[in-house]
């Protein structure tokens, strides 16, 4: 189960950020075009403190939200 | 059309040269000759006739430049889109001979050379990308086409050994090119900056345009990519590509875009707008003479950028004399959002305006005022936009008001909200 808070807060920040992307969708990442992922990225790593890079915009990583929590759990485990 | 003539050769001296590789597909010369003819065969078939426009989606594939060449050798041209200088949405004419201006100013300016790879990762309904098909082409090199920067991982499968399995029994290639709008180097500078170092020997030039580049992308830029030749250039759909600027050679100064190349010339109206003039220039706009009477006079194209030229003559840009936003190099017209928004029963009034935006530069902004009794999400209004306008024109920033400053006679005070930013 993706830790609730942190969804909340990356759903909150990506809403703003992206507001014509259905952040609930499973899709996610078929939703977004180059903007998109780069923004996800950006925002991300500001928020986080951690460092993202090009690698890590898998479709996986970005299948949808709770992939991007993943993605941002295990980066901070690091 | 001289690049038709320049496939016909390359298909008969080297017909197994890749001329187009996409990620699933290879197009040799012989390939893509033989294919152009029988497209243009097929247009001729269906009524297609010399002079018409013929339009048809920009898909990112072969497929594409296949019939886009058809299209020409039947003498008939595919017209642009462009909000271009005047604000409103026109379709361009540019005729073959434009095309090989074109071409030729940048096959001069920038070296394009038979053992080039030119990757196209924007779209091909633009001028920045389509017109880099001409000089590649012409000079017997090989373009490689991308969907977009969406994965930016594969702006370097090319450069891999062995690189797409597209390229069949092909070597890897040594020397890469491409056109990146600003928003797409501060991209790639900030999330593959590592991949892009160590590629940067192969890489031969970089071309940036459509949009300013900031001062701090160009130097670092310059340090990831120490051995590359980065031009920053100035063109639009209406006057063809004019200028460019070494500004890995000569030091990176914003809004410097250089010389005029050699099919090309500028000057600087009374009003301070760059005024172009050479063999690059549009037609005109279709079906719109009263538009195209507007901006192309006397074999001058007006626009709405502001400039000087300096002692060295390099053209110099100061900004826009319009309220037109650029947005990552996409051109967006804030009254015909406002029109779009117009119709949306949440929203009472409002004004879209230029917004900084940490990758795009700039993005269009809509400052709102909810309607009676409506609580207003952001989400819902962009919802509405999308099924009216292309989506780079949909405010990406909403800000909700309690009234939209006007001027005296009613009309949205624009100057103000754009100093105030």
């Amino acid at each position: 189960m993706a830790n609730d808070k942190m969804k909340e807060r990356i759903i909150e920040l990506l809403s703003a950020a992206l507001p014509l992307v259905d952040l609930e969708s499973d899709f996610l990442f078929s939703e977004l075009d180059s903007l998109g992922v780069t923004t996800i990225l950006m925002l991300l790593s500001e928020e986080y403190g951690i460092v993202l890079d090009a690698k890590d915009a898998t479709p996986r990583n970005l299948k949808n939200i709770d992939a991007i929590v993943r993605m941002v759990e295990g980066k901070l485990r690091r | 059309m001289l690049l038709l003539d320049s496939i016909a050769r390359f298909a008969r001296l080297m017909p197994d040269k890749p001329a187009i590789i996409t990620a699933t597909e290879m197009l040799t010369y012989s390939d893509l000759h033989r294919r152009v003819c029988e497209r243009a065969d097929r247009l001729k078939a269906e009524g297609l006739r010399e002079g018409q426009p013929y339009s048809f989606p920009a898909t990112q594939d072969a497929d594409f430049i296949v019939i886009y060449l058809a299209v020409y050798l039947c003498r008939a041209f595919y017209p642009l889109h462009t909000t271009g200088t005047t604000g409103a949405s026109k379709s361009v004419i540019i005729s073959d001979e434009a095309w090989t201006a074109n071409a030729e100013n940048l096959i001069d300016r920038f070296g394009f050379t038979p053992d080039l790879l030119f990757i196209i990762c924007g779209p091909l309904s633009h001028l920045g990308s389509l017109s880099k098909i001409h000089p590649t082409l012409m000079t017997g090199g090989t373009l490689y086409i991308m969907d977009s920067l969406k994965d930016l991982n594969a702006f370097f499968k090319p450069f891999k050994d062995p690189p797409l399995p597209s390229i069949k029994g092909r070597k890897t290639f040594n020397r890469f090119a491409s056109f990146l709008v600003p928003s797409s180097i501060r991209m790639l500078l900030q999330f593959a900056r590592e991949e892009l170092a160590a590629v940067a020997h192969r890489i031969a030039f970089i071309e940036t345009g459509a949009a300013p580049i900031a001062q701090h992308d160009m130097e670092l830029l310059c340090k990831v990519l120490p051995h590359s030749r980065l031009f920053n250039t100035y063109a639009s759909t209406e006057t063809g590509i004019v200028c460019s600027y070494e500004f890995s050679r000569y030091g990176c100064r914003p809004g410097v875009v250089g010389k005029p190349m050699k099919h090309s010339s500028v000057r600087i109206g009374e009003d301070g707008r760059v005024i172009c003039a050479g063999a690059t220039l549009m037609t005109g706009y279709v079906d719109n003479p009263e538009a195209t009477a507007r901006v192309l006079v006397d074999g001058e194209v007006h626009t709405a950028d502001l400039g000087f030229i300096d002692d060295d003559g390099m053209l110099h840009l100061l900004g826009r004399d319009d309220d037109i936003i650029n947005t990552g190099g996409y051109k967006v017209n804030p009254i015909e959002v406002e029109d779009a928004v117009s119709a949306c029963p949440l929203v009472r009034d409002c004004i879209c305006v230029p917004a900084p935006h940490p990758v795009l530069g700039t993005a269009p902004k809509l400052l709102y005022v909810p309607a009676p009794d409506c609580e207003v999400k952001p989400r819902a209004i962009a919802e509405f936009l999308k099924a009216r306008l292309e989506s780079y024109k949909i405010p990406l920033f909403y800000e909700s008001v309690e009234a939209i400053r006007c001027t005296f006679n009613g009309k949205p005070d624009r100057k103000a909200y754009r100093v105030k930013g």
